[in-house]
């Protein structure tokens, strides 16, 4: 246990800036649960009102969901697709406890308008199977999410691609001729269509959402689970029990 | 009863033998040539590390790679060789890394494909004899079988390069039967667009989506498939070919039993696919005499998801179902690495960490 951690008690990580700190401390706040951060967006840890046994973690929401899978934090509030993301069985390592109505998006593959003869993933695979031999190099994907897409062009039998790891504007990786296709994140699909892309009819890789989640892989202690019960008790919209799963 | 350790040393006189070279690639390879050659699902289970400005290698998780290039680089192109191997490969499942221990024979560039295949198959065989394994249970599957039967099914040749690139991949291929045996309602009809006036419009939209049109499909590659797809929707497969090729897909049995089944199936469709047979029953055969208690199952339906192998390919596994040795026929290889043409290549890698738990070693 490190510092300012009541031994036996709990670690919730929220996201550190952006939208979704606000939004989460928001959902917290509604239930009566106010998070605080001392020292402002510079400080790394916080608290929760009424509850000393929390010590609240802001961590990017990325990092949240490694550590939610690793065991680092108790429990965490990220967006589903990273959690999927993270590791390849990520989601066996956590328990997804409710979806808080907020940071939602579908991580979708899109291609270029102009391709008319590829409206699915099954078109993809046919493309896919001779742009080798067509262009002496592998279809490119651009993406950020490599574990999903790899999940996801497997199931539909395509494995002659190589992924373009993204890091941000993976929408314009098509017209900058870094891929040929992406996977990507969209809420109103509005900057896919700026960039002339379109979602493939069964291009829906997943819906996601901001999640209340809980670590399988932390060290639940009869005490821990009994305080992790009280606090999803006072968030309400779980049925009580949630501890005997882990 | 044999130590494990005699059994390793018997391992290292096998893969030591006179006949065959043992080759030892380095350990840590430049992970880019397995994309290349495999791409991202084989991708996903490589150990990664990068070097500063960003050069990605992997550790070993095969031999036949390096085995292969070497083979061209040293310029061995068009000689007979026989290369073994014995040492750790690396792997990560499910996002733990593993080492596990293989040992292997690649035949590369002998004439004679059929001989050089049934050598690889005695090598899988006495390897497995080392370890006591008498009667593995053998899968075969055609590669070369099944691309002969599309041919002399009479299927379209644009769904041919469809069906073809699905096998091995039991769900797309099933997803792709039904769409065949079901074929779409037609919402719209076809246009009446000329492949120019087709061209056109796409490369208006290319150029719109700020799209180079020459560093990726190009306007010419798009219409043309969009206008092959508009005639394959016209000219559905016949229902009794589809309903043909599942029968195919679906069979799998005593490899005698299975023959005589894709025999009878063709001849009742009106074709002889005996010859094709041929060459796949006596390599049954030749196994089947290798390990007389061994149980040899012929799959229709079996390939790896690697599109280099070509002819036939085989696996065997122990009790627990965990594979002990596969390999087969893998022609397309070296040209995937830069030979200018095919060249006849058969191999096969043995699990010995598999082998040794079947043995009772560990």
């Amino acid at each position: 246990m490190s510092d300012g951690v009541i031994p036996g008690g709990l670690s919730l990580a929220v996201p550190s800036k952006g939208r979704l700190e606000e939004m989460t401390r928001k959902a917290f706040s509604t239930a009566r649960l106010s998070i605080s951060r001392p020292g402002g967006a510079r400080s790394y840890i916080g608290s929760i009102k009424d509850l000393p046994q929390v010590t609240v973690r802001f961590y990017p929401a990325a990092e949240i969901a490694r550590e939610l899978i690793l065991g680092g934090v108790d429990m965490g509030v990220t967006g589903t697709d990273l959690i999927h993301e993270a590791s390849e069985n990520g989601e066996e390592n956590v328990l997804f406890v409710r979806g808080l109505g907020f940071g939602e998006a579908d991580v979708v593959v899109a291609v270029p308008d102009s391709w008319i003869d590829v409206q699915q993933m099954s078109d993809l695979a046919d493309v896919a199977s001779d742009f080798r031999a067509r262009h002496g190099r592998w279809l490119r994907v651009a993406t950020k999410y490599v574990n999903l897409t790899r999940r996801h062009f497997a199931k539909h039998g395509i494995a002659e691609y190589r992924i373009v790891e993204s890091a941000g504007a993976t929408e314009a990786a098509p017209a900058a001729g870094s891929a040929d296709l992406i996977v990507d994140i969209t809420s109103s699909g509005s900057t896919l269509q700026a960039n002339q892309l379109r979602v493939l009819e069964d291009g829906l890789i997943m819906r996601s959402e901001a999640n209340l989640i809980v670590s399988r892989t932390a060290d639940w202690t009869p005490l821990r689970k009994a305080q992790l019960e009280a606090l999803l008790a006072k968030m309400g919209g779980v049925p009580p029990g949630i501890s005997t799963l882990l | 009863m044999k130590s494990a350790s005699e059994r390793y040393a018997a391992l290292v006189r096998l893969v030591e033998s006179r006949t065959v070279t043992r080759s030892q690639p380095p350990l840590l390879l430049p992970a880019g040539p397995y994309f290349d050659l495999a791409g991202e699902e084989f991708g996903r289970n490589l150990l990664l590390t990068t070097t500063n400005n960003g050069v990605e290698y992997c550790l070993r998780p095969d031999f036949t790679l390096p085995i292969a290039q070497d083979y061209i680089e040293e310029g061995m192109l068009g000689t007979p060789a026989a290369f073994t191997y014995l040492g750790p490969i690396f792997r990560q499942e499910r996002s733990t890394p593993v080492e596990f221990e293989q040992a292997g024979l690649e035949l590369l560039g002998h004439e004679d494909s059929d001989q050089a295949l049934d050598q690889v198959l005695t090598f899988a065989r006495w390897a497995l004899a080392i370890y006591d394994i008498t009667a593995p249970n053998v899968r075969l599957g055609g590669v070369g079988l099944f691309e002969a039967f599309l041919e002399a099914a009479d299927v379209p040749p644009a769904w041919r390069s469809r069906i073809r690139h699905r096998f091995g991949h039991p769900e797309a291929m099933e997803r792709l039967m039904e769409r065949l045996a079901n074929p779409e309602e037609r919402t719209t009809a076809p246009a009446p667009d000329s492949r120019d006036t087709v061209i056109e419009i796409v490369t208006d939209a290319m150029l719109s989506g700020g799209l180079s049109l020459i560093g990726s499909r190009t306007p010419e590659e798009i219409a043309d498939r969009y206008l092959e797809k508009q005639a394959l929707d016209a000219a559905p497969v016949p229902a009794e070919t589809v309903a043909l090729l599942q029968n195919y897909l679906s069979i799998a049995d005593v490899a005698d039993s299975a023959f005589d089944r894709i025999a009878a199936l063709c001849a009742d469709a009106g074709f002889d696919f005996s010859e094709p047979l041929f060459k796949v029953r006596n390599h049954a055969a030749q196994l089947q005499a290798l390990s007389p208690n061994a149980e040899v199952i012929f799959d229709a339906s079996f390939s790896p998801r690697l599109d280099y192998y070509t002819g036939i390919v085989f696996e065997m596994t122990g009790s627990d179902g965990a594979i002990l040795a596969s390999g087969g026929e893998y022609d397309r290889m070296l040209e995937r690495l830069g030979s200018p043409e095919p060249v006849n290549a058969s191999g096969c890698s043995l699990w010995v960490d598999r082998m040794a738990r079947e043995a009772g070693d560990e």
